[in-house]
């Protein structure tokens, strides 16, 4: 038992990383204001991307790199079309996920038999090897891939970087209400601009982590729905990276679930009473395409319960989000 | 201090598509000088200092501020030129503490990086460091100095703040007041108010009063846009009034008299009076009783209102701006819940019905803001003319439109009420009428339907006087057709003119009711404002402001 919660738990802290690193950059795009729904799109540029210079170069940290900045690319013509041509967000986010999907089907066939040896797992210098050894949870949390400890570090650098600098308060200011950030003399295109970039750049990364640290390998389409996952995640989230992380690892469960749900058989014996109604219940809510879906009934749920829970005030969703900005309008 | 005006801006032309805004407008304000910028609703003035505030660029002319001339791409240029701005509509986040709103723009660095402070463990040249600094009033944010700073301030002028609140937990008066700080904190040398009494209490307004004036004794200029008279002689020194883009005059508020500035903003007598007959009076088509309703707040806005309104009748309700009026109008159509009370049509009771029974049962609705509620901007004339009766026999009835028939109806009200500006009813957007000829169709869509019961909820607001005459003769034929009217306004003119019976209404209650052969003018005002309580208020005052204010309103 111990070792299948380990092996679960490890699943989890893997397939989390991804969801991490999405949904902290489109926390930051959402919180200025812009909704960014290309986030798989990019991932799978950055995926791709990422393991092609690996595979060229031999170096994975390149390839990470290169990772994000293609993410930086495409966050680019999101920026310029929904922030100085003003147009609608969910159209050009929506563009962009089918084209990432497009180009690296198309350009990614070549490179699907490929091998590379990506990001080792290791261990934090020091005092890793002590934490390691901590039960059931050491070797999950503490043998990891570098960008497994980079996502960890990032949310509470993301966390100070929006409610404990100025850059954080006016990239707010700007997603609440551009109007009243530009009468305090904020620059809310450059603002917005910084944003969706640095989104663009963790949707890269995102992409990266997966084909050069959990899979190792490139397939056409491998983001499997994770950059949407990591849309929600941002409601789940309420838009605070620290309850991103809470979320990722939840959305990370299920998806190891997933995984694992197809190696285990949950059935209650036929003598049991009402086995015989319980039982294909059970198969019903194992099925791995059922459990699927799991993250986004996790968002429903999430959703229902802060709208009845809180005034709007409280909810965190940035008031402009969605809302062009541009002056002599009124 | 040179000579000359602190503030001087010079043949100031702005265009918007189709319209001039402000056309060679000149504008000169002294050091410590109240200087009130006078004039109806679009008359230019927002614009004119969007303008001095670096939010809109102008067409032509020249600014010059303290004999420097003012080039401003951005607020970002004005704030660091000493001019600061309180909007109409505040520019505050909610979300965001007082602080935090105070300081947004400012970049002030965390305690650790600032430069003058002392108990630093930081050595001071590196602090001093221009990358240093650079990336310490990005990447940190310290809010204790800046935050003792506004406490400072509130103190000084007595303003009554809790720094670290969110500003959605305080008050309108509060809010403004860190609008004030907003601007006191970048230390400003110009402040401009747009219409900051729009949305105070008189008494959170006698307050502004007091703290403006003692902001111009230290030297503070400031330009204070109002349409209302009363305001204007009571703080202001020099008045300049803007018509129609243009600039009308400038005099001292001092040499003029209240009816002088009525005239210069309206460009003709203010008071006009319209011959009506008696009205023949019928059976009631309204009861209500007893009516409750609560604001968007959940605060209670009505506190137990009967009205009852025959055919053939004019129920004026009078009153200041706030006091139910909405609510009202809005319970008496079905569009507000009541929490107590009872509504009646002629012999129907519609107590808690859908709005679409009311407009089945004959009532008909001219709501207070006519492009939120009472048109579809986007939609073209012919479906904003139809879309009361669309469902009506005549346009198909059933499941499909009779588009020929629905334009046919378009044109006859477009031609019945003047609607001017149409030239195809089916290309032309009802947002892209002009005010009152939107306001024209509205009415024209809600009385053609000949109802039994119309409620007019500041039909005539914001309307150029051409209109104005035409919307007030409709609504006097309409009653001679036997249609019972409520006509909510805060235009005593427009009341006492129209009205067969005066009801007065403050605090969601109805204070006092008389008829326009009766009434007392000097009365009315002063129940409009809660009777003998207010301050030992001029009653005369006030209900001859409440006269002369009567046309321009926001």
């Amino acid at each position: 038992m111990a070792g299948f919660v380990a092996g679960l738990l490890d699943a989890t802290v893997r397939a989390s990383t991804v969801l991490v690193f999405a949904s902290l950059g489109e926390i930051i795009s959402e919180r200025g204001g812009v909704l960014n729904l290309g986030v798989e799109g990019m991932m799978l540029v950055g995926a791709l991307g990422g393991f092609v210079v690996t595979v060229v170069s031999g170096s994975y940290w390149l390839g990470f790199f290169v990772a994000g900045l293609l993410g930086v690319a495409m966050a680019l013509i999101h920026a310029f079309l929904t922030i100085s041509l003003s147009s609608d967000q969910v159209i050009s986010g929506i563009m962009l996920t089918l084209l990432g999907t497009g180009l690296t089907t198309f350009f990614g066939q070549e490179w699907v038999s490929e091998s590379i040896s990506g990001f080792p797992r290791t261990t934090l210098p020091l005092v890793g090897e002590y934490l390691v050894g901590i039960p059931v949870v050491g070797e999950a949390l503490f043998r990891s891939t570098a960008p497994d400890f980079i996502a960890l570090a990032l949310i509470p650098v993301v966390w100070f970087f929006l409610f404990r600098t100025n850059l954080g308060l006016e990239i707010i200011s700007v997603g609440e209400d551009p109007e009243t950030a530009d009468t305090m003399g904020v620059d809310v295109f450059r603002m917005r601009y910084l944003c969706v970039l640095i989104g663009g750049f963790f949707a890269g990364i995102a992409g990266a982590h997966l084909s050069l640290a959990f899979s190792q390998l490139w397939v056409p389409g491998m983001t499997a729905g994770r950059g949407w996952i990591a849309v929600a995640l941002v409601i789940f989230a309420q838009w605070r990276p620290e309850r991103a992380l809470i979320g990722a690892y939840l959305f990370g469960l299920l998806d190891a679930l997933k995984l694992r749900s197809q190696a285990i058989s949950v059935q209650v014996g036929a003598e049991t009473p009402f086995a015989g109604t319980i039982n294909p219940a059970l198969d019903f809510v194992m099925h791995p395409t059922i459990m699927a879906t799991y993250p986004y009934l996790a968002t429903i749920l999430v959703l229902f319960v802060t709208v009845v829970r809180f005034d709007s005030e409280q909810l965190g969703v940035p008031s402009a989000l969605l809302e062009a900005y541009s002056r002599e309008t009124d | 201090m040179t000579d000359g005006p602190f503030l001087r801006m010079e043949d100031v032309l702005k265009e918007f598509p189709g319209v001039v805004a402000n056309d060679e407008v000149d504008l000169a304000v002294g050091r410590g000088e109240i200087h009130g910028l006078l004039g109806e609703n679009g008359a230019g003035k927002s614009t004119l200092m969007k303008i001095l505030y670096g939010l809109y660029a102008p067409d032509g002319g020249e600014i010059r501020l303290d004999g420097r001339r003012l080039d401003l791409d951005s607020p970002q240029d004005a704030i660091e030129r000493g001019i600061g701005m309180v909007h109409q509509h505040f520019m505050l986040i909610p979300r965001l503490t007082v602080a935090e709103n105070v300081v947004l723009g400012e970049r002030e660095p965390s305690a650790l990086f600032r430069a003058e402070s002392e108990d630093s463990w930081l050595p001071e040249s590196f602090r001093e460091n221009r990358v240093v600094s650079g990336l310490a009033r990005r990447f940190s944010l310290g809010l204790d100095v800046p935050e003792q700073r506004i406490a400072d301030l509130a103190e000084e002028y007595g303003f009554d703040i809790d720094v670290g609140a969110s500003i959605w937990q305080l008050n309108v008066g509060q809010q403004q007041r860190v609008e004030i700080l907003k601007a006191l904190y970048r230390d400003v040398d110009l402040l401009i108010l747009d219409e900051p009494t729009a949305v105070l209490t008189p008494n959170e307004a006698e307050r502004l009063f007091d703290t403006l004036e003692r902001l111009a004794e230290r030297g503070l200029s400031i330009v204070f846009i109002t349409h209302k008279l009363k305001e204007v002689k009571a703080i202001t020194d020099r008045v300049t009034v803007l018509r129609e883009g243009e600039n009308v005059g400038t005099v001292d508020t001092s040499s003029v008299s209240r009816a002088d500035l009525a005239r210069m903003m309206v460009g003709r007598e203010v008071l006009f009076q319209i011959d009506k007959d008696p009205a023949e009076i019928g059976d009631p088509v309204l009861r209500a009783e007893n009516l409750r309703a609560e604001d968007e707040r959940g605060i209670e806005a009505l506190s137990g209102v009967d009205l009852t309104v025959r055919s053939g009748e004019i129920v004026g309700i009078a009153g200041v701006s706030g006091n139910g009026q909405s609510e009202l109008a809005e319970a008496l159509v079905g569009l507000r819940e009541l929490t107590d009370g009872r509504v009646a049509i002629a012999d129907a009771d519609l107590t808690g019905a859908s709005p679409r029974r009311f407009i089945d049962e004959g009532v008909s609705f001219v709501p207070e803001d006519r492009l939120e509620y009472g048109c579809a901007e986007d939609l073209s004339v012919m479906y904003n003319a139809t879309m009361k009766d669309f469902r009506d026999d005549r346009f198909g009835g059933g499941y499909f439109l009779d588009y020929d028939e629905l334009e046919t109806y378009a044109e006859t009200l477009v031609e019945e009420f003047d609607v001017r500006g149409v030239r195809d009813t089916t290309e032309m957007l009802a947002g892209d009428l002009s005010g009152g000829n939107l306001q024209k169709l509205i009415l024209a869509r809600e009385l053609y339907r000949d109802p039994r019961l119309l409620v007019a909820n500041q039909p005539t607001r914001g309307v150029d006087v051409g209109a104005i005459e035409f919307l007030r003769e409709t609504i006097l034929d309409q009653r001679e057709a036997g249609t019972g009217v409520v006509l909510i306004s805060e235009d005593l003119d427009e009341i006492f003119d129209l009205s067969d019976r005066i009801l007065v209404i403050y605090e969601g209650e109805i204070a006092y009711e008389t008829t326009p052969t009766e009434a007392d003018r000097k009365r009315v005002g002063l129940e409009m404002t809660g009777g003998e309580g207010t301050d030992g208020e001029p009653t005369a005052d006030s209900a001859d402001q409440a006269v002369a204010d009567g046309r321009g309103d926001s």
